[in-house]
């Protein structure tokens, strides 16, 4: 009896070990979620001392980004895509005073229109491009539509993401991957888009050796039916092997590219990223682009992966697919519970990655971002990112829900705090909470004169099993300021 | 052994309280951590570094939260240092015994900053 009641502290410490894997998912979308009509009130956001919040446009339909014209007018973009394959109409609307909304412009269905940016007289775009690749478009204020560049490979996982008008006039634009970590398989049919492009894959911006991995999966495709192998950046169903080269060329998967408004020539900015979202330059010029970590998923799950900030430096490569925030796969610390890890799909790497100005939250969807600029708002210099929130358990398993909410980055030395987020006891969406506040923040913006922060929320996103299920008209445009003293 | 009984009945007690407050600490709902201890304020830096991501805030998010366990400094160390079930040891070349002790003062007035504004 003595020696057994010894063994209780070992018997304790074993249950904490092993108590992770038995633990559910409880990310934000799951469980019981309202699904009736969103009430709205900002009492129901948490904000630093002296600041309040208000809602300027509700009922919107998968709000993206907002962007002010030279009168100052706030404008706003419906993706007209979500995941869940809802495909509508992207659209260009103005925020009239008292938060009517008038149509400034309608695209094809080609979204998500997932960016846009207002420079010398006209809105710029970034179109997702889930149908038919992706587009940088330009929008005069009359509403008139005409395409920069088009056939961007971003008809998978991840889109065509930005713009923003670096300090040599320039458009800066992000192109995510077509896969979670570089292998097509069943995730990839899951989210739909394998169906409509089979032979889609990721393509690097330069040469790259593979190292000849290749992984097995199934999916009920007609043309590839039954048991495939499928290495990295190949179509579906092909094997690859030790050595083989795999050629690069622009436009290209997981980078930053620039064009000229007037042109159109691209010229690559960095690559290695993996979802560069948004796209902002800091007071100082500076490139700064969020990056959606790997997800626990697909033919090459990855395990324990922040949300990055980078701080972009021209011609390098930052990692993916075969680092995470600046460390390698080299065995630790990525596996999944009770996998194996992911191991280097490139037999050489084209440079060591940078270092994340910041780490953000695991499945935290840290996507829009701007600066402050104003000592009326605070905070200046620092960089302020919404977080979509997570999607788990499709992309991995949460112990609580992540994200949600705006934090506030001080670049200089990566710190980050919760700037904007609900009430509670926990931080979660508002469909959650049962309250009027936060639901899913997809992008943040400030006035022109940089004493308002505009929040776009995207609106209810559920997740049940591994479906995604948006709900439409449940978008809204917050405000939030500095109250004077 | 009587003694040891009771000492695993009250950690088992304690974490069973853990789960009934939030672990939400500072802005925007309490008042800020103060950061004019400069240990303090080193230690956030190593904090944002190595466990925000799976702790964000100190709050649940891949992993447990933090802020609401009532773990001595030498009991983080040895966590920190060995892993724990999924969580990965940081040895001493990765995160040197300075900025763990840094770390350990930052975690420490993390779970304190819950005062009301």
């Amino acid at each position: 009896m003595k020696t057994s009641l010894r063994l209780l502290p070992l018997f304790l410490a074993f249950c904490l070990c092993g108590c992770y894997r038995i633990l559910p998912s409880k990310g934000g979308a799951q469980g019981s979620i309202r699904t009736e009509a969103r009430p709205i009130n900002p009492d129901d956001i948490a904000l630093p001392a002296g600041y309040s919040a208000e809602a300027v446009a509700t009922g919107l339909t998968f709000p993206t980004a907002v962007a002010f014209d030279e009168q100052g007018r706030l404008h706003v973009i419906e993706a007209g895509y979500s995941y869940g394959e809802v495909f509508l109409e992207p659209r260009l609307l103005r925020v009239e005073p008292g938060g009517s909304l008038t149509t400034v412009a309608t695209g094809q269905k080609n979204g998500p229109w997932s960016g846009i940016t207002f420079h010398n007289g006209n809105f710029y775009v970034a179109e997702g491009g889930v149908l038919e690749g992706g587009k940088v478009l330009r929008i005069s204020p009359e509403g008139n539509i005409t395409s920069l560049v088009e056939n961007l490979p971003t008809m998978g996982d991840h889109h065509t993401n930005g713009p923003a008008v670096g300090p040599d006039g320039n458009l800066y634009f992000g192109l995510g991957t077509a896969t979670n970590s570089g292998v097509v398989g069943q995730d990839n049919y899951n989210y739909g888009w394998l169906e409509r492009h089979p032979n889609f894959h990721d393509i690097p911006c330069k040469d790259v050796i593979l190292a000849g991995r290749n992984y097995t999966s199934e999916v009920p495709l007609p043309s590839k039916s039954g048991k495939q192998t499928t290495g990295a950046y190949v179509p579906y169903g092909t094997p690859t092997t030790e050595g083989q080269v795999i050629e690069g060329s622009l436009p290209c998967s997981g980078s930053v590219i620039r064009i000229s408004p007037e042109s159109g020539q691209m010229e690559l900015v960095a690559w290695g990223f993996r979802n560069p979202f948004g796209l902002a330059f800091s007071p100082n010029g500076t490139l700064y682009v969020s990056d959606n970590g790997y997800d626990v998923r697909g033919s090459r799950p990855v395990w324990g992966n922040g949300d990055y900030l980078w701080q972009v430096q021209p011609g390098q490569w930052y990692g993916w697919p075969d680092y995470s925030g600046g460390l390698a796969f080299n065995g630790d610390r990525f596996d999944p519970p009770g996998e194996d890890a992911p191991q280097p799909l490139l037999a050489q790497h084209p440079n060591e990655p940078p270092q994340p100005a910041a780490t953000l939250g695991v499945h935290s969807s840290s996507n829009g971002l701007d600066f402050s600029r104003s000592s009326a708002f605070g905070h200046q210099g620092q960089a302020f990112i919404a977080q979509f929130g997570d999607l788990a358990p499709d992309v991995g398993k949460v112990l609580a829900p992540v994200g949600y909410k705006v934090v506030r980055v001080d670049v200089a030395n990566g710190t980050v705090k919760d700037f904007a987020a609900n009430k509670g006891k926990k931080v979660a969406p508002a469909s959650k909470q049962k309250s009027g506040g936060l639901e899913r923040p997809i992008s943040v913006k400030f006035s022109p004169d940089g004493q308002s922060l505009y929040i776009v929320d995207f609106g209810v996103l559920n997740v049940e099993g591994k479906e995604q299920v948006p709900q439409q008209n449940t978008g809204v445009i917050w405000k939030i300021t500095k109250n004077s003293n | 052994m009587k003694r040891l009984i009771q000492y695993c009945t009250i950690f088992l007690l304690m974490l069973l309280l853990c789960y009934c407050g939030t672990a939400r600490r500072g802005e925007p709902v309490f008042a800020p951590v103060p950061l004019a201890d400069q240990e303090i304020a080193r230690g956030e830096v190593v904090y944002m570094n190595y466990c925000h991501k799976c702790h964000p805030g100190g709050e649940a998010g891949l992993g447990p939260a933090i802020n609401d366990k009532p773990l001595p400094g030498f009991m983080i160390k040895l966590q920190v240092r060995n892993g724990l079930g999924v969580m990965p040891a940081f040895k001493e070349e990765v995160i040197p015994d300075e900025e763990l002790d840094d770390m350990v003062a930052y975690l420490k007035a993390l779970r304190k900053a819950k005062e009301e504004e």
